[in-house]
């Protein structure tokens, strides 16, 4: 199967100005990511994940270097178009699942989804990540890997081309883990979704196509794997 | 429905006591709004009607006599319309309590199918050509009990004249019912009008063929200052005593002042009360996107942009400030029918045209979304410098470290521990601390303004008559006297003390400024006139030249040293220019004063009076009253009583305004406290970890109120005198100008009630501490 490149980096770098310092959050990354790819990237705190996935999806800019989806560079865009790029292009997944307290399951699902065009049915997501009948429940009213689930649920229902979770299961424990994982890859095969996790958990790394790793702000090394794993026999 | 607005909707039921807080401080800037302004507008429609529908005069003249042969030479002045010509005195009633003094003004009415001046048959019949027959003003029958068919009885020139009462009637003219500027307030016992015909009174007052007064209606309303002029050259010869144009006229002045100082309230109160509901909305919209943030990082990596984000916050506001609106446009219209009706009442008008206007809700409600969609702006500003990445971002330490206090070593090492935790709170949240002082001052400064007013009504008349107008009785005669009237009333009763009076109406002039008041002669040592300047204290009357009191002084534009003219009435005499010698202060009426000697010199006669003040213990209304040509006897005391009377009204006006300062006293301190425990629960969870008691926290909220309230009512206190003092301006007429000296009991009281209110908004904020899940908010602090 030939792959198609879904977005495209180039030489990107980020750098913040804390007073008289300079933190170089992100420094000269170059890559591509591919349609339906399911990609984790790996490294310690302060290495520039977030960063990275922040350029990603559109709600950071870099301070050099492009970055391309499909054939357009959103690193020229503007509030505006930024905005729309990150309401109908991604779907992000927050460590601390970020639910509107005051809304019920669904209508967290429907608060992203009713501002965009192609959005899929929602009972059929919340069917899908297995909360069909907590629909109605407030986010205070769940766990936390329920909450993540409404969180993915939220994410997926817009449609995206791009899925984009940031340390999903940072807040979970093991099972609950493995069960956010799961599903995220079953969005990744079913919908032919790209996927990018981030993550601490190194053994993450081997249920992706591929795996990219960082340290102090540089890619330090790009893995594919052949034979992805299947997340429910992951351990760590 | 928007999930972002179902958001709202539930964000608003889980602050019900705020919504409903500040929805009443706009419910009741608003009803203020619209009730005022529209019972504004409706009495002067009233009136309009009233007046259109008998025919009120333009200009009417005094003259002491005019043939009727002559009013065709008036007509054939450019510019006049009509003229009519009538008989009017004013004389005493007989009653059966030979104490008491009314009078009554006999008052002719012509022949004619259309008259000006016409009156308003509210009962039985008009004259039928038959003498004798009368009818009588409304307020005066109503307030003397006569009724139609009853008989009254005048004297006239000496002579008991029995009249009959065929009808009630109402007059557009005596709407509001005062013999004169002098009086101060109606007292339609004392005071009444009775119209007769005019054979019967041209007959009884030896007016034959000839009147005294002229009722005149205009062309053009452009030209009036023309007509006035050629009028008065025309009515040189008769005598004229008085020109009065109709805006001039003492009851349509009232009624115009009234309307206008309705009209003056309705702009400015509901604009304070928008305000403090705008800045409450505001601080609590700030806290509310603070605690949204990531929230709100969260709804822009989803794909919302800052147009949505910030309208879901200016909603907010908007709920609130329509809600807040639509009731106090509900209550404002209920409230400006019952105005209506309490207006209509008080002043005798025997008719009301009211109507709602819509123009005004419209009004309401356009002025409250300016006012909360600016409040929302400013409130939700932050969410544009939010980023979408912050939604990953825990929340930014906030930032500690020393207060200005604690570097003040003695002061700090007195302040016990909790008193410790209370400043550095207060000094750490500054904002909050600066709008919960402001509004505590606001709130203090409400309050004392209706305190202020009760006591300054009572001020006011005793610095009238304690402190300027020192004598126990004062006499006016029917007419201008000899000096030797003065040895009568002396030996008729046992007096201390007596002074003879002159007064008599003139025109002022400086340039195009002018106005007809009493010039005041007394003699230049009197013991009972204090005359008083702002600068100097007590001055004396001068040799030569005129004192005019400061609201005089300020109507024709003079100062002292400045000369005017004094335009004589009085026939054969001519005009004089005199020096402005003094100004003085005065809180009742307008006057000018000068030396009496001087006066009879240059302006009337030498050895004329007409009244006399006196000081004594005796029994004076009874024993002068058959004094020949003795007009009316006042006793100050009575003076004061009649007033009391008049400030019970008042009392429900000041009860109202406490009212509504306590509203808004609570509201803000209520919002405030709420805002500022939901900011700090966190710190709050931290401190019941670390063993304290609920008890323990409430205390110290308290303490932290305790001590803005102290703040709040020192600042309090300038702004209270500034709105007294802006409130005296406002209510100032050339009648009344009150006296702005403010008591310390003013502000103790205003104090005390300030302190309950800050009490009990304490005391609605207690339920929330106590309902606060502390684990609850560590726990929220981690997502
Ligand atoms: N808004 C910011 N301002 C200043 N410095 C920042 C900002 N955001 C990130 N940084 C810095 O950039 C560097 C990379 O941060 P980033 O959040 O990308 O790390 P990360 O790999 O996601 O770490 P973690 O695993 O702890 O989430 C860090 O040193 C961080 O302090
Ligand atoms: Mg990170």
């Amino acid at each position: 199967m030939e792959k198609k490149i879904l977005m495209g980096v180039q030489n990107v770098s980020k750098t913040y100005q804390m007073g008289e310092v300079k933190v170089h959050a992100l420094k000269d990354a170059s890559f591509e990511l591919y349609e339906g790819e399911f990609v984790v990237i790996l490294g310690p705190s302060g290495s520039g994940k977030s960063t990275l996935l922040n350029i990603l999806g559109g709600m950071d800019s870099p301070s050099e270097g492009r970055v391309f989806i499909h054939e357009e560079e959103i690193t020229d865009y503007n509030d505006k178009q930024l905005t729309v790029y990150r309401r109908d292009h991604v779907g992000f997944v927050f460590q601390f699942y970020n639910l509107m307290a005051n809304l019920t399951a669904k209508e967290n699902v429907e608060l992203a989804t009713e501002i965009c065009k192609n959005a899929l049915n929602i009972d059929e997501i919340m069917d899908d990540v297995g909360l069909g009948d907590r629909k109605d429940h407030f986010p205070s009213q769940m766990s936390g890997g329920e909450q993540q689930r409404v969180a993915i649920a939220r994410a997926v229902a817009k449609n995206p081309v791009l899925l984009l979770c940031d340390e999903p299961t940072g807040a979970l424990d093991f099972q609950t883990g493995i069960m956010i994982l799961s599903l995220l890859h079953k969005i990744n095969r079913q919908f032919n979704k790209t996927v990018v996790i981030i993550t601490h958990n190194t053994p993450i790394g081997e249920m992706a196509d591929r795996v990219i790793k960082m340290r102090s702000g540089k890619i330090v090394e790009m893995k594919e794997n052949v034979n992805p794993m299947p997340p429910e026999r992951i351990e760590w | 429905m928007r999930k972002l607005d179902i958001r709202l909707l539930r964000l608003l039921r889980n602050s019900k006591g705020q919504f409903i807080s500040i929805a009443m401080v706009v419910t009741l800037g608003l009803c203020m709004y619209v009730s005022f302004s529209m019972t504004a507008m409706n009495l002067k429609n009233t009136v309009d009607y009233y007046y259109e529908l008998t025919n009120f005069g333009d200009i009417f003249a005094q003259v002491v006599k005019i043939p009727e042969s002559a009013l065709d030479k008036v007509k054939e002045i450019d510019g006049i319309e009509v003229v009519q010509g009538r008989v009017s005195f004013d004389v005493p009633l007989k009653v059966e309590d030979d104490k008491e003094k009314v009078r009554v003004r006999i008052v002719s009415l012509p022949d004619q199918e259309k008259r000006i001046n016409d009156l308003y048959m509210l009962e039985g019949k008009i004259l039928e050509g038959q003498p004798k027959k009368v009818v009588v003003l409304e307020q005066f029958a109503k307030a003397r009990n006569i009724t139609v068919g009853d008989k009254i009885a005048a004297y006239i020139n000496g002579r008991v004249v029995q009249l009959d009462v065929s009808g009630i009637v109402a007059s557009s003219e005596y709407v509001y019912l005062m013999e004169n500027e002098q009086a101060l307030l109606p007292a339609p016992e004392k005071f009444g009008v009775v119209f007769v015909s005019e054979e019967f009174a041209q007959m009884t007052f030896g007016y034959q063929d000839s009147y005294n007064e002229l009722l005149i209606q205009i062309k053009d309303q452009e030209k009036m200052d023309e007509v006035v002029k050629k009028l008065e050259e025309r009515l040189d010869r008769y005598g004229v005593k008085r020109i009065i144009e109709g805006k001039d006229q003492l009851s349509n002045r009232m009624l115009t002042e009234e309307v206008k100082q309705l009209d003056n309230m309705s702009k400015t109160i509901p604009l304070l009360f928008l305000s403090v509901a705008a800045i409450i909305i505001y601080i609590m919209l700030t806290r509310i996107v603070k605690n949204d943030r990531i929230y709100i990082g969260v709804l822009k990596a989803i794909g919302y942009g800052n147009y949505e984000i910030l309208s879901h916050y200016v909603k907010f506001s908007l709920v609130i400030g329509i809600t807040g609106a639509m009731i106090g446009n509900g209550v404002g219209i209920m409230l400006s029918g019952l105005l209506a009706q309490v207006y209509v009442m008080y002043y005798n008008l025997p008719l009301l045209r009211s109507q709602i206007y819509y123009g005004y809700m419209v009004n309401a409600i356009l002025l409250t979304c300016i006012f909360c969609i600016f409040a929302g702006l400013m409130g939700a500003r932050p969410v544009l410098g939010i980023m979408p990445a912050d939604s990953m971002r825990p929340e930014a330490p906030k930032t500690g470290g020393r207060i200005l206090l604690e570097r003040i070593p003695w002061f700090w090492k007195h302040v016990s521990f909790s008193w410790k935790m209370v400043i550095r709170n207060i000094a750490r949240s500054k904002k909050r601390f600066v709008f919960l002082v402001l509004g505590i001052a606001l709130t203090y400064g409400i309050t004392v303004v209706p305190i202020f007013q009760g006591g300054a009504m009572v001020n006011m008349f005793t610095l009238h008559y304690g402190e300027f107008q020192k004598m126990d009785y004062s006499i006016d005669f029917n007419k201008p006297m000899n000096r030797k009237a003065m040895i009568e009333v002396k030996q008729l009763a046992d007096i201390r003390y007596i002074e003879p009076k002159l007064e008599y109406p003139f025109e002022l002039r400086t340039g195009w400024r002018k106005k007809v008041v009493s010039i005041v002669g007394v003699p230049r040592d009197t013991q009972f006139y204090d005359f008083t300047n702002k600068n100097q204290g007590s001055i004396r009357l001068p040799e030569k030249g005129i004192f005019l009191t400061a609201g005089l002084a300020k109507v024709l534009n003079v100062q002292e040293g400045d000369l005017i003219t004094i335009k004589n009435f009085i026939p054969g005499k001519d005009d004089v220019k005199v020096e402005v010698k003094g100004i003085v202060e005065q809180y009742i009426g307008v006057n000018a004063y000068m030396n009496i000697v001087e006066m009879e010199n240059t302006l009337t006669e030498k050895g004329m009076i007409t009244g006399v003040n006196i000081r004594s213990k005796d029994r004076v209304q009874e024993k002068v009253k058959d004094i020949k040509h003795v007009a009316v006897v006042q006793s100050v005391d009575d003076m004061k009583n009649s007033f009391l009377q008049f400030l019970d009204a008042a009392k429900y006006s000041t009860g109202v305004m406490m009212i509504f300062g306590g509203i808004l006293g609570f509201a803000i301190v209520y919002n405030s406290t709420i805002i500022s425990i939901a900011e700090r629960s966190m710190e709050f969870s931290s401190l019941r970890v670390l063993g304290f008691e609920k008890k323990n926290i409430y205390q110290m909220i308290t303490k932290e109120n305790m001590l803005m309230t102290v703040v709040a009512i020192i600042l309090g206190i300038p702004i209270g005198y500034g709105m007294c003092n802006g409130i005296a301006q406002a209510f100032n007429t050339d009648i009344f100008s009150i006296p702005v000296f403010l008591t310390p009991d003013v502000f103790i009281t205003a104090a005390i009630a300030t302190i309950g209110f800050v009490f009990i908004a304490q005391l609605a904020t207690w339920k929330k501490i106590y309902g606060l899940n502390f684990i609850e908010a560590l726990k929220n602090r981690v997502s």
